[in-house]
């Protein structure tokens, strides 16, 4: 079952390993990635990070939306990490069962502006945002779970 | 009074400097609120007022750029206006916990603010100016410390008088009111770090932690060192398998880049590499909303690069390279400054070197050794400290404070230097070797063994909820608490930290749990249930 998914350009961090994951009773962190899949060092770095007791899978945005559809997975609870909201809009187009997205962060990149504190989009990025508000994906920013849910449809 | 205003403002400045000097916890209620005393010449008072408001807002951690209430203000408003009005704990914390909140907004405003100075930044790069970067570092930093220190002063100054008079007309009732319901709140608190630490298969340690300090009336200190050698004891033997993905070659191009790069003598001399550890102190100065702590990094590097390049073309593409987007816990920084610096003397006499895979790596790190040092750090160290030092400065103990800050400050500041030995020496290697021989899992679960036992003390000592109902009638009464004693001492805390907990596990809102909190304790004194 998946718990949260969330877009994080840091992955594996602080506020995942320490606030989400025990919030949430996850015990399956799944990243996906199609560029950390191939890297061996930014693996190595995501297994330190990781919470003790806690699955890490690491995988391709293909390859994590065929594992999210087997029933296997079911009976974890899994937290699904993303780095940007382009594979967001291709996650939500493989795997139904995700209906809310939460945006962890996102840096500034050229073109970007923020939309809260922590999360930055550009043009593209709304696009893509448009599109899931459209299908009916509930989209919202948060950094923590105690933090109160900010809808995207109101920032934008 | 002025005068006196003064240095309470001062001291609120200096808690706000904590970002000059490393995130060392100086800036706690713990530590802030027996300097207000010694002000305002009531030591004890102070210490007592400042681990209250420790306990309350125990809970409360920054993660990542969540930024929690600021407990500088509200915690040095309300002790100073608590000793000069002579009326206790209680009012410290009913002053604290708004004020807080209001200086929260005040503070993200002004990280909101800071990346107006980031063109100006960049222009410094552009030129090449290290020596423009470094002020411009230090003088935005100062700008919160400044801010902050003038609207204590102000609010001392216009409201000292209106507020002393205000606190005179509340009722005695309202008093014991408030004072119930201050004695609740640090189950908030508590509820907030088991939120964080509690699962099934720890549990047992939280309760083991609970009964050592109600049954066995041990000191939090005591308590400490047992969790410390069962968490060795448990976490003693390494575990045969290995790391989830099996391979065991995790030599990738950067990696064997790195390999290349310390193969090499370094031409960085041990001074070099020491002033990257005291500049890390002013890594979250300048912290901001749109590049974090870029700036801290850059001013960290700045000796290193001093050395590396000494062409002002070169200068400027390093400056503008470490202007980029950085946020990664305090405590761990100087592990990347490290490995940072060994790359950086690399890049300086190849000219072949892709300059982008410093920043990868970088960016690579900051992320997963953040997961790493705050949970180790918010959820074990401070956590003990906290549990210490509180334990002792409730009872107005000075050695309280010291000791919290010993207890937190001596790993940290022996880690964190020698952190930046071993990034610059063996590069990732370290943390390869972590990560093959499985030493974060065992690290990460030794220390939550160690926090949650440390938690469980918590509600036994810490809270002071009693009943005072009586069963029977006036003659042959018996006191329901003397009951409660007997069966386990300290229930109704445990149970009002496992209420609080169970709301706080259903994504009940901080805010609405205080003010259940303060209600409860509220009505529960006047119909004397609690007290």
């Amino acid at each position: 079952m998946i718990k949260l998914t969330r877009i994080d350009d840091r992955l594996v961090h602080g506020q995942v390993a320490f606030t989400w994951t025990p919030s949430l009773g996850i015990d399956c962190i799944l990243v996906a990635n199609d560029k950390v899949v191939k890297d061996e060092f930014q693996k190595m770095t995501l297994n330190l990070a990781k919470p003790s007791g806690i699955k890490l899978l690491i995988k391709s945005v293909a390859d994590a939306a065929v594992f999210l559809n087997d029933e296997r997975s079911k009976a974890l609870k899994i937290l699904v990490l993303i780095n940007n909201v382009k594979d967001a809009g291709t996650l939500v187009a493989l795997v139904p069962e995700i209906t809310s997205i939460n945006l962890g962060g996102l840096r500034s990149k050229d073109g970007s502006k923020l939309i809260s504190k922590a999360f930055a989009v550009n043009g593209d990025d709304i696009e893509i945002i448009r599109n899931l508000l459209e299908k009916g994906i509930e989209l919202e920013v948060r950094q923590v779970p105690t933090d109160n849910k900010k809808f995207v449809k109101e920032l934008i | 009074m002025s005068f006196l205003y003064l240095l309470i403002a001062l001291i609120a400045v200096f808690g706000h400097s904590e970002d000059f000097l490393g995130t060392t916890l100086l800036s706690r209620p713990l530590i802030l609120g027996p300097l207000v005393g010694l002000v305002l010449g009531d030591v004890t008072q102070g210490t007592i007022i400042g681990a209250t408001l420790e306990l309350i807002f125990i809970g409360n951690i920054k993660v990542g750029a969540a930024i929690p209430p600021d407990v500088i203000t509200g915690g040095v408003l309300g002790t100073a206006f608590a000793i000069i009005s002579g009326k206790g704990p209680a009012i410290a914390l009913a002053i604290a916990i708004p004020v807080s909140i209001l200086a929260e907004i005040v503070i993200s405003g002004l990280f909101v603010f800071r990346p107006v100075f980031n063109k100006r930044f960049n222009q410094y790069a552009e030129e090449g100016n290290f020596k423009g970067i470094q002020r411009l570092h230090i003088f935005s930093g100062s700008l919160k410390p400044l801010l902050m220190g003038i609207i204590v002063f102000l609010a001392l100054q216009l409201g000292a008088t209106t507020m002393k008079s205000f606190l005179d007309l509340i009722p005695t009732w309202v008093q014991s009111g408030l004072q119930v319901a201050g004695n609740m709140l640090p189950a908030l608190g508590f509820a907030l770090l088991m939120n964080l630490m509690f699962n099934k298969t720890v549990a047992p340690y939280f309760f083991l932690g609970f009964m050592l300090a109600s049954y066995l009336k041990l000191p939090v200190i005591a308590i400490g060192g047992f969790g410390l050698i069962i968490a060795l004891l448990v976490t003693q033997k390494p575990q045969e398998k290995t790391i989830a993905n099996e391979e065991d070659d995790f030599a990738t191009e950067t990696e064997e880049l790195l390999a290349d790069i310390l193969a090499i003598k370094p031409r960085l001399s041990k001074k070099n590499i020491r002033s990257l550890f005291w500049r890390s102190m002013l890594l979250e100065a300048n912290f901001n909303f749109e590049t974090w702590q870029n700036t801290g990094f850059a001013y960290a590097l700045i000796p290193v690069l001093r050395k590396l390049y000494l062409t002002k073309q070169a200068m400027a593409a390093a400056l503008k390279r470490h202007l980029q987007f950085f946020n990664t816990s305090p405590y761990g920084s100087t592990l990347i400054l490290g490995i940072t610096a060994a790359m950086e003397e690399q890049n300086s006499r190849n000219e072949d070197l892709d300059e982008e895979s410093i920043n990868s790596v970088k960016l690579g790190l900051m992320g997963p050794l953040a997961g790493v040092f705050d949970s180790l750090f918010w959820g074990t160290f401070k956590v003990i400290a906290a549990g210490v030092g509180t334990s002792m400065a409730i009872k107005g103990n000075i050695i309280g404070p010291i000791l919290f800050l010993f207890i937190f400050n001596l790993p940290h500041l022996l880690l964190r230097y020698q952190l930046t030995f071993i990034g610059y020496h063996t590069g990732t290697k370290f943390l390869q070797d972590l990560a093959k021989n499985n030493v974060m899992d065992r690290l990460t679960k030794g220390a939550s063994i160690l926090g949650l036992m440390v938690v469980g003390a918590m509600p036994a000592t810490l809270m002071n909820i009693n009943t005072p109902l009586k069963l029977g009638s006036d003659k042959s009464a018996v006191s329901l608490q003397a009951i409660l004693d007997q069966m386990m001492p300290a229930m109704i805390p445990l149970g009002l930290t496992f209420l609080v907990y169970h709301f706080v596990r259903k994504n009940v809102k901080t805010t609405y749990l205080l003010i259940g909190l303060l209600a409860l304790g509220f009505a529960g004194s006047i119909i004397h249930l609690f007290a």
